[in-house]
This record gives structure tokens, sequence and C-alpha cells, in this order.
């Protein structure tokens, strides 16, 4: 099981601020994000405990996954 | 004075306060298309006034407000307007760009700038209608908090049929009038913040200044400039920060990444995170809290919030305030801090540097140097704290004085979060360190948009190496230069983060935007060539409205490497100002908390590499060793005969 959460503009689309699944890898987290097309949810920011991973990167246990959108300036 | 130039009124007025006399300030089209407006113009009148021994509460003093020749030309955010003055805080030039609606009316009475001198017998408003000047006691006003006397002033300006003579205002509140080195001038809801300005102000016996007329700016190409704007403004709203980071969740919309990215100050810059900074984040303000965003004038980004305290619609908190009165203090209740934001406005108080005087404070409390009885998570008693500062009562009268005084008072200077006297905004340097840089370096002291903001490129909009020293100086270098020329052109800041392309924002895993991450640090030599010769940038960029847009204004030429050029002026003029006031490369300086201790113990590079950056950037810049500018630079840009 994982926890993902959702950040930036995006969570406004989404609705949905965390959700926690079984997805085994970063490919298929990508297709089950609500209100998010696959293709939509390729172009955010992806974190595994804080850290960049690869698009291969296959999920642990308790992984913590961060999403968001690019943010930029203030 | 006339001008052969759009864009500008032609006319800078100065006002000695002793005498109560204003006088026609000479500024000729040749100075303009040198200095241009907004901060760089106020440099020159200062540099040409102020010789160096004089102090910010003194009457040789100035305060200089200034507007640009896009103000009030119809360009997207162009309501700007500056003020300018020697800093009782740094003791150096500050420059504040404030987004309310003054400068637009300073203009409408035939202004491009006012110059203030000295002080007044008695508290006063002064109010100037088209060529009309009038000085008017303000006993009934003095002490008023920044909201009422606006409304105060509006009655005043009631005409007998009614209406309100359509005006605008700057007026400083308590904390201006009591002289509070951080105080602020408030414009509408709008804030010149940083610097002191207020406090100026304050010592001038000045409450407000009022302007009104009706004058129109002049655009030389108004046919151009329509169409021209009609495609800029639709191209900001389409750009992803501009026309959805910003209008969505307003500057507040960074925590999250600031978060993520180990930059969001916590605990007096102790810590990169904070374990509750989803409580304060944009996210939430926007959900719970915020109902409207709400711009300037001429603005399609609308990046402020508007929130509800205590049955009073008032503007949300920005990102700055956001994280030091949240994370900077390890408090997590988001209404606390819009209550704060309010009453820290309505007494005319800088956010940033009262919120991180009181970080100081709290960490010198737990430490055991001052018993002041504040600390981190304790947030019962600070509105009574606030309202103590402004009024110069108790504890409140040390914390008025700023962080970096207290701690040469009581010490802890290595956690005193300041440059210069100034303190920092809310991004921590040392997973940032072109930002920690350009703090160091800002010409007003901590400033992150002074400093050249680079952590736009070290996390939060595209992703460069946060920590390595490559590029860092040069990029802080142009992107200096570009803000201070989008800043004295008499626009928003916010309008250069369009400068990035569409699809770098929009895709941050595509192979363009990971090769333009991995490239951009090596690119320095590209930005040299730029300032060394300008002719190569003899272009206007598609992703860059500015330039043209100055051109259908004013008749001037601005290609893409003159602005730059320009931008490069100001900037070394600025430091021309500060070199009378002894500024050098020992007061480019970071508190040691920044430079020598880790942020993360298993990251040998989570700190500012401060001299080595300081090097590179002194060297891009044509600065001598102990941080000046050479002879030879300030003749090539005509600063210097």
């Amino acid at each position: 099981m994982i926890e993902v959460k959702i950040y930036g503009v995006v969570s406004l689309k989404t609705n949905v601020e965390s959700l926690k699944t079984n997805v085994k890898n970063v490919d298929e987290l990508l297709g089950i994000i609500p209100g998010l097309s696959r293709k939509e949810a390729k172009d955010l920011v992806l974190l595994v405990n804080g850290k960049a991973v690869k698009k291969n990167y296959e999920f642990k246990d308790g992984d913590k996954v961060a999403l968001l959108s690019p943010a930029g300036g203030g | 004075m006339t001008t052969k130039y759009g864009g500008y009124m032609g006319k800078v007025l100065m006002i000695d306060l002793l005498k109560k006399e204003a006088i026609e300030y000479p500024f000729s089209d040749e100075e303009r298309a040198l200095y241009i407006g907004g901060k760089t113009m106020a440099a020159k009148i200062i540099k040409d006034n102020l010789k160096g021994h004089e102090k910010a509460f003194s009457d040789d003093n100035l305060l200089v407000i200034t507007t640009g020749p896009l103000t009030g030309s119809g360009a997207p955010s162009s309501s700007r307007f500056n003020i300018s003055t020697l800093s009782p805080q740094t003791g150096y030039l500050t420059s504040s760009n404030c987004g309310g609606n003054f400068g637009y009316y300073l203009k409408k009475a035939g202004l491009d700038a006012l110059i203030l001198k000295g002080h007044l017998e008695k508290p006063s408003w002064i109010e100037i209608n088209n060529d009309q000047i009038l000085f008017h006691e303000a006993d009934d006003l003095w002490g008023m908090k920044t909201g009422e006397v606006q409304k105060a002033l509006d009655e005043k300006l009631r005409l007998k049929n009614g209406r309100v003579r359509k005006n605008g205002k700057i007026v400083i509140g308590p904390a201006g009038e009591n002289q509070v080195l951080y105080s602020c001038i408030v414009s509408n809801d709008r804030v010149s913040g940083r610097g002191g300005t207020g406090a100026v102000m304050g010592y001038m016996n000045v409450k407000a200044v009022v302007a009104s007329g009706n004058k129109e700016v002049k655009v030389l190409e108004k046919d151009k400039m329509t169409k021209l704007c009609q495609k800029w403004f639709k191209y900001l709203r389409k750009h992803p920060l501009t026309g959805s980071q910003l209008p969505k969740l307003g500057t507040a919309g960074l925590v999250s990444a600031m978060q993520m990215k180990s930059i969001l100050a916590t605990k007096n810059y102790k810590y990169g995170q904070f374990e509750d900074f989803e409580d304060v984040n944009g996210e939430t303000l926007a959900k719970k809290y915020n109902i409207v965003n709400k711009g300037c004038l001429t603005c399609p980004i609308k990046c402020a919030r508007t929130v509800s305290v205590e049955g009073v619609i008032t503007k949300g908190p920005e990102l700055e305030t956001l994280v030091l009165l949240g994370s900077g203090i390890l408090n997590n209740d988001l209404k606390a801090i819009l209550k704060w934001n309010y009453e820290l406005d309505e007494l005319g108080m800088d956010t940033i540097s009262c919120a991180n005087t009181i970080s100081y404070a709290m960490e010198a409390n737990e430490k055991g140097l001052w018993d002041n009885g504040l600390e981190f998570k304790k947030i019962d008693n600070l509105s009574k704290v606030f309202e103590d500062i402004a009024y110069k009562r108790g504890i409140g009268a040390e914390l008025a004085l700023g962080s970096k005084r207290l701690s040469e008072k009581y010490g802890g200077k290595e956690f005193a979060i300041h440059a210069k006297g100034m303190e920092l905004a809310a991004y921590e340097p040392r997973k940032a360190v072109g930002l920690g840089l350009g703090y160091a370096v800002s010409n007003r002291g901590g400033c992150h948009l002074n400093g050249g903001y680079l952590v736009i490129l070290e996390g939060l909009g595209l992703a460069i190496n946060p920590t390595t020293y490559h590029g860092k100086a040069d990029l802080t270098m142009l992107f200096q230069d570009l803000m201070e020329m989008i800043s004295s052109s008499g626009q928003c800041l916010f309008t250069s983060y369009a400068f990035f392309p569409s699809p770098l924002m929009n895709h941050p895993n595509s192979w363009y935007t990971r090769l333009a991450n991995k490239v951009l640090p090596y690119c320095g030599f590209a930005v040299r060539l730029i300032n060394k010769y300008p002719r190569i940038a003899h272009l206007h960029l598609p992703v860059f409205h500015h330039t043209k847009a100055f051109e259908y204004v004013t008749g001037m030429k601005m290609k893409f490497g003159d602005y730059v050029r320009a931008g490069e002026r100001g900037y070394n003029l600025e430091r021309e100002v500060n070199r009378r006031f002894e500024v050098n490369a020992n007061k480019d300086a970071l508190p040691k908390r920044l430079i020598e201790c880790l942020q993360d113990a298993s990251d040998k590079d989570s700190k500012v590499p401060l001299e080595k950056l300081k090097k590179v950037y002194y060297h891009a810049r044509g600065w001598d060793q102990n941080g000046l500018p050479k002879a030879k630079l300030l003749k090539k840009l005509k600063i210097e005969d």
C-alpha cells in the first residue's frame, strides 16, 4: 500500500487531496488519478519519499508519493 | 519641462517640506533614455542629491516616488509605482515596487515622479490635484490605521454631488508614525513593504499623499500598442504560471512545492520543511478561505486573495506572510495568519521583516539569550505583540528595531536571518544556492526579487541542480537586470514569469525540459556575451512582449539587448549609490546558519557557497574584488563620464 498526495493547481481539478492504493509502479499510478487522463498525469512532478524517481520505479510498501503541478513564482 | 517621448508626463516635482514649496525638478530626455523610470530614475535622483554622510531620519534624505513610462499606458499589470529612499533598516538605498493605484493617479496629476525632502512642522497630508499642491493639517488623521485613514481621506474629497473625487493615495499607519524601522507605505490594499519607507514618511510628518487629475498618458503608437496588448493579455492568461497558478492559488500556491524542495523557511530557517505545511498552504487557503481572486489595475493575472477576517472582507496573505508566520514560527493555524496579515497591513508594517524579527526573538528566548516571552508554536499573544511593536510599547520597542540590531544586543548573529540589515524572504536558500547569492548581493538587502529570484529555476518553475554553483552567478545577474528594467518601466515583476515558454512549464518530464534543466547552468557565457555585446540580442523575443510595448509607448528603440543593458545600468547605479554609504564585499553577507551549517547532514552541498558564488558574480558583473563596479564599467553604462 502506498499513500499518494496531490498538490498545486492540479489538486483543484482532481478534487482529491490524497489516496491510498496498491498499484505496483509509476505507470500504473498515472492511470488511476481521479479526474485526470494518463496524458495529464504524466505532466505532473512525481516524488517518492521526497525524491525524484525514474519512470520504471517499482513502489515499496509504505512509500509516500507526492504529485504536484509545476509551480512558478511569487 | 516637456518630453518628446510617449509614456512620460514630462514633469518631476520636488517638495521641500520645511519651506512648503514645490519646484519642478529638472529631468531631461537624455536622462529618461538612460534611467527610464521607477527605481532606476529614483536611484539617479538620489545619487545626484545624497553624498554619503546622510542618515535615513534626517532632513537630507529624500523620499522619491516614481512611475514608469508604462504606468497607466494600458499595458498588462502596469499600475505599478516605486518608492525609493535611504533605508532606516539598512542605511543603503531601498526601493519598493507597489501595485496600488497611486502611480496611475500621480500621472493623472501630470507627474512622472514626486520627491519629498525635509519634514513638516506638524503632522499633515498633501493633496496634489493637477497643478495644485495643498498642505492640510492631519491632527484628525494622525493615529489612524491604514484602512481607516484612506476612508477618512475619501470623505474629505467628497464632491458637492456626493461622489468622491477619483484619487490615488499613499498612507502610513501607526508603525510609520512611530518610525518602526520596517514600517511600510500602503496604497489601497497594496503595500510598498520593504526597507522601511513608511518610517521615513513618518519622520517627514506626512500621513498621506493624495493625487488626482485629468491628464492622460500619451501612447505614441496607439494602434500598434492596442493590438500588442490584446495579444499580450491573451498570452498571460494562457501561460501556466500567470494564467493558472497565480490566479488560482496566488503566490501562496508555492508553499507545497517549497516543502517538496526543502526550501520552506521553517523554525527561523533552521529547517527547510514543516510537517504541518498542508494546514498553511495555498491549496488550503484557496479551498477554505478565498472568496475571490483580485488584481491591480489593468492586471490579467489577478494573484491577490480576498478573505473574510472577523466580518471584514480584506486581502489574503501572500506567500511570504503565510510562510514566515506559519512554518517560520511553527504555527499551523491559517485563520490566525489571515487575521495577523490584516492587522499588520492596518498597522502599516512589513510582514516579512516583522515575522522574521519575531522568529529570531523566539529562538533567542529558546537559547536563553533573551527572556522575552516569545516561543515557537505559542501564538495566542502575537496580535498584542504586533500592536506593541507599532506603538513601541514594552518589548515591542525592541522588536521594532529588527533582527540585526537585536542580535547585536543579545547575541545570536548566526541565526539573525538578514542581509544588510533587511530580513530574508520565505525561501530557505541552502537548497537553492543561487537565491542565496541573490539575497546577499541584493542592493536593498535580503530580498528575493532584487536578488534575481533564481529559485524559479532551482526547483519551482524549472529544476536545475539547486546546489551547484555552476551558472548561478551569471543567471542571477541576468534575472536581476531583467527585473530591474521591468520594475523601472512601471510593470509588475510577475509579467516576467511568462518569459519561460509554456511547454517547459506544462511538460516538466519531457525531454526538452530535462535538457533545459541540464544545460542552463552552463549558459553563463551566453549571458556574459549579451551583456558585453547587446547588439547580438538586437531583436524582440516572442515570449517577452515588454520590449515592443516599450517602443510603442515611448518611441525609444528598445530591443532585448537594450532592455538588459538598461537593467544593468539601473542595478549598477543603485550599487554606486550604496558605494557612497560604504557598501562592499563584506556587506554582501548571510548569517552563518546559511553558509556554514548543512541543512541536511547527509548532503554536503546543502549550504550556500557564498564566497565562491560572489567571486564569480563580481567577475561577471565587471566589479572589483571588493564588490564595486570598475570605472570602465561605469563609463560603458554611462553612469559616469
